[in-house]
């Protein structure tokens, strides 16, 4: 698969994520790329992003659910 | 017309245009030649206690045919007694009053030796002083030039000691043979400096012969590093002097130096942060005459975007020269390719396939060949607009990007608060 459309595929995940109620939980950066923990109640999943275009995607929803969350009264 | 005349730290000079310590300043009978051709100013070869020098002493670096892309010499500072230059100076100043006249000191790193020198200089009429810290082979052997221009401490104090006792303006000529120029520019500073001047040349070697297995050059067999200067060395002389002019501890004036050789050079000098610019490799590639092309050049280009005096340029770009961390990740441009104008030399295709991301397809069109650019895998590099030989057959475009602006640094910030 091309590199553009591996990434289309893996902001595909995070969009679809997001989409069912998920939100991002924790991310940590190694060797391997992006690891991302999405949480949904008791339900935890983890994706692996390996594009820069779906890393840069990422930023930019984590900046969206922060933005939201600060948005959201207590 | 335009306005050309600069005020340095004070030094003023009918355009900003000055011939660098070197060379072609060696005499008075140069300089005045010079002044007499157009030049604003011009900074004295280097006064000191008259060295020896070798035979040979200048090499150059010729690019595809391009002669003196760079230069390299094994020259020390003046071998001419002080008082014969001291007279030539007066003489000059005389003859030109209103043009810069700048003395190029250097001598151990002794207070006495600068209090000496800088009263003997001055007694003769000079608009200013330039402090010889970067000259980087035999001075810096013997401690002097690059020597005690790498060590910010020995800047810092040899330029307090000459402001000790100096009446006209200082600046420091610093040397790029440092990891971060800033470091000894802010030692200037320090020190009093009322201006800083950059860059001197680069430590180097220009080649080595491989018939005769001697370096280039050589004098009688053996060779030592010299110092690289001329169009190579632009850039680097460039982004020093936007590192400086961007660091608010370095508050001063920045005399630009370091592969000039015509007025778009200079534009750009003084567009980062520059308030004058000095040229040497130029000068002695091409003659004085091409100061006229300078002066016409900038002169133009100034009525062109309705900027009456110079000094109005000086320092337009720095706001926009910033750190890696602070540029948008999210900022998108593509190649384009116009098949009207290309001559399908196929240089670029091959530039992207080989050494880029491998999206410029070939394709042919009734029987044309033709080029496209896939968009969606073009990473925007440039590569192949800058190997293209045809002026407009590739322009980079910009495609708004789907997600907001965002830094590495803002991105970091984000993650930090993700990271459990
Ligand atoms: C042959 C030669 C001799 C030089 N001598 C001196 C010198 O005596 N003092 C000095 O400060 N710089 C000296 N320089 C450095 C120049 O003043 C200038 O900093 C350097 O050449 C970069 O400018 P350019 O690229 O326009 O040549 C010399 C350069 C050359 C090529
Ligand atoms: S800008 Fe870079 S990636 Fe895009 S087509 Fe040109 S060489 Fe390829
Ligand atoms: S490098 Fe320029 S001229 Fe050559 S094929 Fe590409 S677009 Fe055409």
């Amino acid at each position: 698969m091309s590199d553009h459309l591996l990434s289309l595929d893996e902001m595909k995940q995070v969009d679809d994520y997001i989409a069912s109620g998920f939100k991002v939980h924790s991310v940590r950066e190694n060797l391997s790329g992006m690891f991302v923990e999405f949480k949904r109640q008791e339900e935890d999943v983890c994706l692996q992003i390996l594009t820069a275009e779906a890393r840069k995607y990422l930023a930019a929803k984590l900046l969206e659910q922060t933005l939201k969350q600060e948005e959201t009264p207590i | 017309m335009a306005d050309l005349r600069i005020d340095l730290a004070g030094i003023k000079s009918p355009n900003p245009f000055w011939l660098a310590s070197a060379p072609p300043t060696n005499s008075g009978y140069q300089v005045q030649r010079a002044f007499e051709a157009g030049w604003g100013g011009a900074v004295w070869k280097t006064l000191g206690e008259p060295i020896l020098n070798v035979s040979s002493r200048f090499a150059a670096v010729s690019f595809n045919g391009q002669r003196v892309a760079g230069f390299n010499n094994i020259e020390l500072i003046t071998d001419r007694p002080l008082e014969v230059n001291l007279n030539e100076i007066l003489e000059t100043k005389k003859r030109f009053p209103n043009h810069a006249i700048i003395a190029s000191l250097m001598v151990e790193p002794q207070q006495e030796k600068w209090h000496e020198i800088v009263k003997k200089v001055e007694a003769v009429g000079v608009d200013g002083l330039e402090l010889n810290f970067g000259c980087p082979h035999g001075m810096a052997e013997r401690g002097m030039g690059s020597a005690s221009g790498q060590v910010p401490e020995l800047v810092e104090k040899q330029t307090y000691w000459v402001k000790e006792v100096a009446r006209t303006p200082v600046i420091v000529k610093l040397t790029p043979n440092i990891t971060d120029i800033t470091m000894t520019a802010e030692a200037a500073v320090r020190g009093g400096a009322d201006a800083v001047s950059m860059i001197n040349t680069i430590n180097s070697l220009a080649g080595v012969d491989l018939d005769t297995w001697n370096t280039v050059p050589h004098v009688g067999g053996k060779g030592a590093h010299g110092g690289y200067c001329g169009p190579a060395v632009k850039p680097i002389a460039l982004n020093m002097v936007a590192e400086c002019a961007r660091n608010p501890l370095v508050n001063v004036p920045i005399s630009g130096i370091g592969g000039i050789s015509n007025w778009r050079d200079a534009a750009e000098f003084l567009l980062m942060g520059a308030t004058g610019v000095q040229v040497c490799t130029a000068a002695m590639h091409h003659g004085f005459s091409i100061v006229e092309d300078m002066i016409d050049g900038l002169n133009n280009y100034l009525d062109g975007k309705g900027i009456a005096s110079v000094m109005d340029l000086v320092g337009q770009s720095v706001p926009r020269y910033s750190n890696w961390g602070d540029l948008d990740l999210n900022y998108n441009i593509v190649a384009q390719i116009n098949n009207d104008v290309c001559i399908n030399c196929n240089k670029c295709h091959i530039a992207c396939e080989d050494t880029s991301h491998q999206c410029i397809d070939l394709y042919t069109e009734s029987g044309r060949p033709m080029l496209k650019v896939r968009e969606q895998d073009c990473v925007g590099c440039n590569l192949c607009a800058i190997v293209c030989p045809v002026d407009g057959a590739i322009s980079m475009v910009e495609r708004k990007s789907t997600i907001p602006p965002m830094t590495w640094n803002e991105r970091q910030s984000l993650i930090s608060n993700f990271i459990r």
